[in-house]
Formats: structure tokens, sequence, C-alpha cells
């Protein structure tokens, strides 16, 4: 981009009409402050209220409570280590298991072997689904009387325990939420590898490279940006779990985790903010992947 | 002549290699259609037909029977009413801020312009939960100073508006990405040209923002279709609920009968199916443009 | 510390007031008609459950008020559990004008918190259709009451009666737990489910530690638990849990799959013996037909500790509040003192609904058998407890003690650890 040189020239040449310094305030500022009154100060004030005792409802019985929320959550929680327990499950299934997946979907069908377009929208149409349909659509599958059961030979009255069943419901459960994840990145990544020249792939074929030589020679270091965006989205997307795990359960404990601790314990009847401090702690292990992602995103801007 | 020969065996032992890969994912994405597909089978087949003979069995009779029921007595249309009053100012707003964010940090050089971006993008991944409680607060105690509690709280209003604010960081990503590659002489012409920032907005880049606004335009009306959280927490109406936030509710009324459920499902991921379908295009450069940096 | 846990409904009284029947006000719908109900509507009201049976009554008594009083009502139905999960949130928003809502804590942390409108005045007015006791369960910690009763149901054990008589048991005479251990055998061998139990909600299994723990320790230690005067790492509690743990292998396979809608269909489909509910879904079983409901009965669960013998019992009280956020507070007391008087009571009793109300004056002649029987179930005990979620604090029940016993349920073995966090977790709650 040449672009530096016209921009120290625009620098120079400007100076606002006040009609333009109105324009570009107003074009600025009503977004902006949107997003803040509407995103950050909440954020900000829920982070403040994990240091607090409060019901929720009335703003003159908030009680300062230090780190007692969090000392509570550590110490005195167990469900908490299961909920963390099965995120990271989460993380390590995405991370080695459907991201992976989705990334070699992505390079065979870029390799428009026979019936790729098929592929293509087939392994997407999940996406497109809202979790509330997917729940329904699993629930569908896996209920006593449904597809999944039958074909088990159990009928209506005698059916096998799945959700119930704590040495499977987890691989079930990361199943639904794979059928998702995979499409969303195997997406991701073709349209990463449609913008990677194929003189490049071409060039490595006929120097005699395997096509799996040419992925991890070729491929898969120029498409550094977008993998560092799919990691990111992965480790995110694992911390924020929460509509398949609620479609499923509900907001009882029945399979504990992050985004679901958040959500039971928000609603009012007690006097502890500790919905506030599990907010607090999932956003706090989100910071690491968030701010990966910015660098990845802004680095040539920021030089 | 060796090279040829070798590339002939080479590209033949890869062709079937190709064959198999191609079989093997084929396999794959039928029985990843196959849920989808059940759902919609077990749909057009009558309840008590299933109950009496079975899920396996070939059906006496397919019907639509379970979509009028659905439509009748699930209240659908006033959900997907809501959905749709929901969903279309929210995209239209968060595009129109989106461009003007984008807008003045990439056609400007402001020292703020990084921070801005930064500022959003990191505000689109917060979690939700984080925001909810001060939020809930927020919008009861905007709503009492203008004498109107239900202003923002279980009111269509505040689902926009939240919806907006967290779906400005992508739109301003993507879109002061996709500018960056337009050139700065376009502008610069403009602007010696004396034209305002009002017009260098509305009449030069507005129209050439056309192609990632049709993309973001399809990727956020189905995240915000999709959307479950807001909807459930902010509104207590029933009857103001959009589609997504009612199916659970729904899944727990008609627990017993799963093939009215299946019509309701279907019914109710229609309209993103078939944006993907007709909009595929648009979809998937969307998603380009927020994943890679022109 | 604790704000007192127990609203003293301990009375016998409560039970001979309800059960008697046919006193006083039995036709007494003319006494209140339209009682300055006339022109303070138009007014909303929070319906719970969203089962057709529910959705069914609370139309017809809808439609019976407002033909009554000439007033406007707008029904807001929602999901019981989705409901009770965000009340707080909408008790400071937009509440509905009066809604459905449970006696005891759960009406109290509200009614402290002034997110409930102070109904005295209907009191005043309709007051003397309830048992005292029923007032004491209706007031909060400043003296005033704030919840109007209408109905209230047992906890026992129900069962099929078919059933029962082709397996050849007899549970209205079970004398103690070997027997009823006998009975679950009984039913087991015949290839049924002895006991059935769904606790994927995490509620429904304190229907039973609550029955065991009265049965096992009384009704004393029972509340005083619950309240946080004993402990859970009590070697009392620990025998609860062991009599719990004999139970399950007459359980289903899948407890922890299963809600109490799937405990309510194994029972429906015939394919277990007994299940440990409140009574309030019997109308469930009337939508599928009549027959299906004729056959269903309840009977208490047995005695295991002859001190206590058969005295205590669950049975929680539904009723009606105001918000005090609503739109049209006044209204919303014209309406609860409507539908929580015989008048209203009647009208859902018309529509179908096979409720056993709280009114004392209620004309109990057109209950059926089954609505009997919970009476008489109820009128055996001495004691009354309200459901474990209702008699302790609201951040303890669901985050803590659900999880406990789910996690009871998929290893019995780890009880000690689990009662370990269970009472460390009490210790770390902030004080109201």
């Amino acid at each position: 981009m040449t672009s530096t040189a016209t921009n120290a020239t625009v620098r120079r040449r400007r100076s606002f009409s006040p009609k333009d310094r109105l324009t570009l305030t107003a074009f600025v500022g009503i977004p902006t402050a949107f997003h803040i009154l509407l995103v950050w100060i909440p954020a900000i004030g829920t982070i403040g209220l994990s240091f607090t005792f409060w019901t929720g409802i009335h703003i003159s019985d908030i009680k300062w409570a230090g780190l007692q929320n969090y000392n509570n959550i550590f110490t005195g929680t167990p469900v908490f280590w299961d909920a963390i327990w099965h995120n990271v499950i989460w993380l390590v299934w995405f991370g080695l298991i459907a991201t992976p997946l989705g990334i070699l979907l992505a390079y065979q069908i870029d390799r428009q072997i026979k019936g790729h377009r098929f592929y293509e929208s087939a392994f997407f149409v999940p996406v497109v689904l809202s979790l509330a349909v997917t729940g329904i659509i699993w629930n569908f599958m896996l209920q006593p009387g449904g597809f999944v059961q039958g074909m088990l030979g159990r009928d209506i009255g005698n059916p096998i325990s799945i959700y119930g069943n704590y040495d499977i419901n987890t691989y079930v459960i990361l199943g639904i939420a794979s059928w998702r994840h995979i499409g969303y990145i195997m997406l991701l990544y073709l349209s990463g590898l449609k913008s990677v020249d194929s003189s490049l792939k071409e060039a490595s074929a006929i120097d005699g490279a395997t096509e799996w030589q040419t992925f991890r020679k070729v491929i898969l270091p120029t498409m550094k940006p977008v993998n560092i965006i799919i990691i990111v989205i992965t480790v995110i997307d694992s911390l924020r779990a929460f509509d398949i795990v609620y479609m499923i359960y509900g907001s009882s404990t029945g399979w504990p985790i992050l985004g679901i601790l958040v959500f039971q314990n928000i609603s009012g009847g007690g006097m502890s903010m500790k919905g506030a401090a599990y907010a607090v702690i999932l956003f706090v292990l989100c910071i690491g992947p968030m701010i990966t992602y910015l660098k990845q995103s802004f680095a040539e801007d920021v030089k | 002549m060796t090279t040829i020969v070798v590339d002939k065996k080479y590209k033949n032992s890869q062709k079937t290699k190709d064959r198999v890969i191609s079989i093997f994912i084929g396999f794959f994405a039928l029985a990843w259609l196959f849920p989808i597909a059940w759902t919609i089978w077990s749909s057009l087949r009558p309840y008590n037909d299933v109950i009496a003979n079975g899920v396996f069995s070939v059906p006496e009779t397919l019907n639509f029977d379970n979509y009028y029921n659905a439509v009748r007595l699930m209240k659908l249309p006033m959900y997907l009413t809501n959905s749709f009053l929901i969903t279309f100012p929210a995209v239209v707003l968060t595009l129109g801020f989106g461009s003007l964010i984008a807008f003045v940090v990439s056609r400007y050089s402001f020292k703020f312009n990084v921070a801005l971006l930064l500022f959003f993008t990191a505000g689109n991944l917060l979690p939700q939960q984080l925001v909810f409680i001060p939020l809930f607060k927020m919008y009861l105690a905007i709503g009492d100073f203008f004498g109107n509690r239900a202003l923002l709280y279980d009111s269509i209003v505040g689902v926009v508006l939240i919806h907006v604010a967290f779906q400005l960081g992508f739109a301003t990503f993507v879109l002061s990405s996709y500018l960056k590659t337009i050139p700065k002489e376009i502008s610069e012409s403009a602007m010696v040209d004396g034209a305002s920032v009002w017009v260098h907005y509305t009449k030069i880049i507005l129209p050439l923002l056309r192609p990632p606004l049709a993309s973001l335009a399809v990727l956020m009306t189905t995240w915000i279709y999709n959307d479950f959280f807001w909807a459930l927490v902010l509104m207590k109406s029933d009857s103001k609920r959009p589609i997504t936030s009612a199916l659970a509710r729904l899944q727990g009324e008609f627990v017993t009968d799963f093939n009215l459920l299946a019509a309701g499902a279907v019914v109710a991921a229609l309209p993103t199916l078939l944006i993907f379908i007709v909009l595929r295009k648009q979809f998937v450069s969307g998603l380009t443009l927020g994943s890679t940096k022109g | 510390m604790m704000s007192e846990q127990n609203n003293g409904i301990s009375r016998r009284s409560v039970l001979k007031g309800a059960a008697v029947g046919g006193i006083g006000l039995a036709a007494g719908g003319s006494l209140l008609a339209s009682c300055g109900t006339k022109d303070v509507g138009p007014m909303m009201w929070g319906g719970r459950g969203l089962e057709e049976s529910s959705v069914q009554w609370h139309e017809a008594v809808k439609t019976a008020f407002e033909t009554a009083t000439g007033n406007t009502v707008t029904l807001n139905m929602n999901d019981a559990g989705a409901f009770q999960d965000n009340l707080s949130q909408y008790l400071q928003g937009t509440p509905d004008d009066g809604f459905d809502w449970m006696a005891g804590y759960r009406m109290q942390f509200y009614s402290d918190q002034g997110l409930l409108e102070d109904v005295s005045s209907v009191w005043d007015s309709i007051g003397d259709q309830f048992a005292e006791s029923y007032k004491i369960a209706s007031t909060g910690s400043d003296g005033k009451q704030y919840f109007l009763p209408t109905s209230w149901y047992p906890w026992g054990l129900h069962y099929r009666k078919s059933t029962m008589t082709e397996l050849g048991l007899d549970p209205e005479n079970i004398a103690n737990w070997d027997d009823f251990m006998k009975m679950l055998e009984a039913t087991k061998k015949k290839g049924l489910i002895g006991y059935a139990l769904g606790d994927k909600g995490g509620w429904e299994a304190m229907g039973t530690f609550d029955i065991l723990n009265a049965r096992i320790n009384g009704y004393q230690f029972h509340v005083d638990l619950l309240a946080g005067k004993e402990k859970w790492t009590d070697a009392k509690v620990a025998e609860v849990f062991k009599y719990f743990e004999m139970m399950i292998p007459y359980m289903n396979k899948n407890v922890l799959d299963i809600s109490w809608e799937g405990m309510r269909d194994l029972l429906l489909q015939k394919k277990c013996g007994a299940m440990m509910m409140g009574s309030w879904f019997s109308g469930d079983f009337k939508t599928l037909s009549q027959a299906d409901y004729d056959d269903l009965w309840i009977v208490p669960f047995p005695e295991i500790n002859p001190t206590h013998g058969r005295d205590t019992i669950d049975a929680p009280i539904d009723g009606l509040c105001v918000a005090a956020n609503g739109a049209n507070p006044e209204g919303g007391k014209a309406l609860v003192e409507w539908l929580a008087s015989a008048e209203g009571m009647q009208a859902r009793l018309d529509s179908g609904n096979t409720f056993t109300s709280a009114n004392k004056g209620q004309d109990t002649s057109s209950y059926d058998p089954f609505q009997n029987q919970q009476l008489a179930v109820m009128g055996e005990a001495k004691y009354i407890t309200q459901f474990l979620d209702r008699d302790t604090r609201q951040d303890f029940a669901n985050p803590v003690v659900a999880p406990a016993i789910q996690n009871f349920l998929r290893a019995p073995k780890d009880i000690t650890k689990i009662l370990e966090g269970v009472q460390a977790q009490w210790d770390a709650l902030p004080a109201l």
C-alpha cells in the first residue's frame, strides 16, 4: 500500500469546516457513545459488582465484599471445578478434533474434489441454524422414541440414558457442538484458502510433494493470519459455550459449564453477586485470546 | 520423458486417492445433513401415526397437518413477526453505524483511529453474560427517566439496541478492512473538490460499500435472528419474544408431541435457511472479509 | 441472622379447616359478588405453568372473572421454570399486576425487598375464608400480608390402582420401611420400575430427600437443617442418604436424563409402580383420559422411624401475589381478591381442574375421590413443610443442594464429601 505518502499530504492539507467537524463528531460520537453505554459501562459495572454482596434489587443495598465471592467460588464451590473441567475438555476437543477436521475439510474442498460444492453447503447448514433449533433437532434424535434410541432397539419406555449418563453425555454434547463448529471453521478456512495463490499449490505439486506435504509445508505457513483467527475463535467459543447446554439441561447444573453457572447465579434470591464473579472469570479467561486476535488483526496498523 | 511418466503415475494415484477422499467426505456430508432430514421427515408425519406404528414404520400418511397446527397452536406468526421487528432494524442500524465509524477511521487519519477500532473489536468479543445485570438496571433507569418503565425493558427497542451495540464491532472491523482496499485517490479528489464530509460519505463511500454491506447484512441477519440470550433475559412478555427465544418455551409446552415440535422448529429455521440458500455468495464473502484482511 | 424460615404452618387446624369444607361460605359467592371489583381494570395476570391443563383453567377463570366483574384481564402465561428463574427481574421491571406464586420463604424474600404489594386489605375483606395458619404463611416479616393462598397439594407416593392390583400389592397398608422395600422388590421382579425418579431439573429429588429426612429425623430437625441451625455433615443427614441409596436399585436407570415430566410419563405409560411427587400433575392424567385419572391414587410415604411416624408432609401452598411495580396495583388487589375467594376457586373447579382449594369455605362436595384422598393425606399429618426449595434460601436450594443430590445419585459412595461441600457452601453464604 502506498498510502503513507498520500496520508501525509492529506494530513497537511486538511482543515475542517465547522460543519464538517460537526459531522465527523456525530459520525464517530454517536455510535461510540452507544457502544460504550450499552457494552463497556455494563461490563465494567459487572466487574465492579463481582466484588460486592448484592441482591440485585435496590442499589442502596450494595455491600462491599472484596474477594469473598471469588474465594467462595474457588474454595467452596465444587461445581465450579466441574464446570472448568468441562470448559477445558470442550477446548481440547475443539482444538484437537473439531477445528482440525474443519481445516482438513476446507483443504479438501478447496482442492475441488468431486462434489465439493455440495459438501461446502452440506457442512455449513448447521451453522445457519439457531442454537435453539439445533437443540430441538438433537433432542429429537436422542430422546426416548427417537432415531438413536430406535436404532439401538430401545422403545419409548426403555431408553438408554444419554444426557444423564455421565460416561457418555460429554461426548454427545461435544458431538452436537462440533456439528456446528466444524462447518464454521471449514468455511472460514475455505475463504482464507481461496486467497492463497494457486500457483503456490501447483508449484509444490510439480516438485513431487504429496498433498499432505503441500498442506503442511506450503499452505499452513501461508495461512498464518487465518490460523490465528481460527485458534482464537476456537478458544473463545469453548469458553463462552452456553446455548446448547442450556437447551438440554435448562438452568440446572446437570452438565456444569461456566456459561451456565453465570446464568444460574444471576437470577435473584440471594445476596451474593456470584454470577457476576463467574462472568468476570469467564471474561478474564477470554482476555488472552482476545488480545491475540487484536494483535493479529491490527499488527500493521499499530506499526 | 521420465518426468511425464512419473507425473502421470502420481496423478493417477492421486486421482484414486481423491476419489476415496471424496466418497469418504460424501458419506460424512450425508450423515451431517441427516439430523435435519430426520426432523423434516418427522414433521411430515402425524403424531398418532408414529405412536401407533413406531418411529421407523413406513408412514400411512404424509401431510402438512403438523405445520398447520404448529402455526396455529404455537402462535408462530406472532413470534416470527417479533423476530422480524427485531432483526431488521438491528441490522440496518448496525450497518449504518458501522459504516460511519469505518468511514471516518479509514478515510481520515486521526490519532485515535486504531484505538477506536481496537475498542470496537474487543467489545464484540465480550461474553454476553458479562453485561447483563447492569444493563438490566440501566434499561429500567432510562425507562423511568422517560416515564415509561417498559421503554427498554420488555420491549423490542431494548433488544434491538443491545444487538446493535454488540454487533457494531464486527461490522466496523469488516467495513474498515474493506475500505482500506479502496484507493485513497478517490477520497482525495473529493476533498480537493471541496466536498463536505457528509457528501464524501453519502455520495462517494457509501455506494462503494455495497458489496460488503450486502454480505454483512446477510451475516448479521442470521446472527441476530438466531440469538437466544437477549430476548430471553430482557423480555418478560411472551407476546413480544422472537421465535428463537420462544422455542425454548415451546419445547416445554409441547414436549410430548415431537412431530408438532419438529414442524415448529422447521418453520423457525426456514428464514435463515432460505437466506443461506439464496444468498450464499454474500454469506461466504461476508465471512471472508471478516476473517482475513485485504 | 436468618429470618424465620418456618411460617408456623404446623397446626392441625389448617388441615381441619380445609378438609371439613361445606361450612360457612359454601355457596357464598353471593356475599363476594362484585364487591369493589368494578372499574379497576384493565389488569394483567401472570400465570405459571404451560401444560395444557394449566392454560385451560387459567383461561376459564379469567373469563369467569371478566363476566362477574366487568373488568378486562390480560393473561400472560409463562413456563414455570423460567418464571421462577427470572422473578427478580420480572418484579423489578414491568410485572403483571397479579401473578401466581408460592408461599413461604420464596414469598418473604421478595416482600422484604419491597417488590410485593401489601394485600392486608384483601385479607381484611376475605380473610375469614382461610384458616389462621394460612394467614401466618401469607405474612411477611413486617407482619403484613403479601400473599393469597389458592391451592395446595401433598407430596406423596402416587401410583396406578390397576398396576398395583395386577402386582398383588396394597400400598395403602404399608406399615414400615421393610414393607416398602418389599413392595419395590415385588414391582421390580415383575419388570417394572419400583420407584420412578427423574432429577434432570435438580429439584425433583428434593421431594424424596425432604420426606426421608422428616420420616427419619423428624420435622424439627428438617426445619432446623434448612434454616442452618443443624449441619449437613451431621450423622443424621448421612442416615437419610443411606436410606436414599437403598432405593436406587429400584429406580429407573436414567434418573438424571429425565425431568419431572419423564417421571409422570413413566406412570402414565404404566412403566413404574410408585412415584414421589406433588399432586399438581393429576390434570395431565385427566387430559389423557378420565379412566386414567380414575386410576390414579396417592398415599403418604411410609413410616420409617416410629418416633415420628407419618407426622410430616410437604404440602406446598400456591397462590397469588400482587406486584408493587405493576401498572395497576389496585386492580391487581381486586383481581387476586376475586381469584382467591370461594367464587374464583369455584370457577377453577368448574373448569375441571383437579386441585384442592385452600379456601375453607370451599364447597368440596364436587371433589372427586382423588381430590378427597389428597385432603386425607394432608389431613393425616401434624406438621406441614413447603418443600425444600421454598423453605430455604434460594441461593442455596438450587445452586447448592440440587447439584449435591444429583452428584449423590451419580456416585452414592461420595456422599460424605458431597455433604461436606454443602455445609461449606452454606457457611460461605453472605448474610441477608
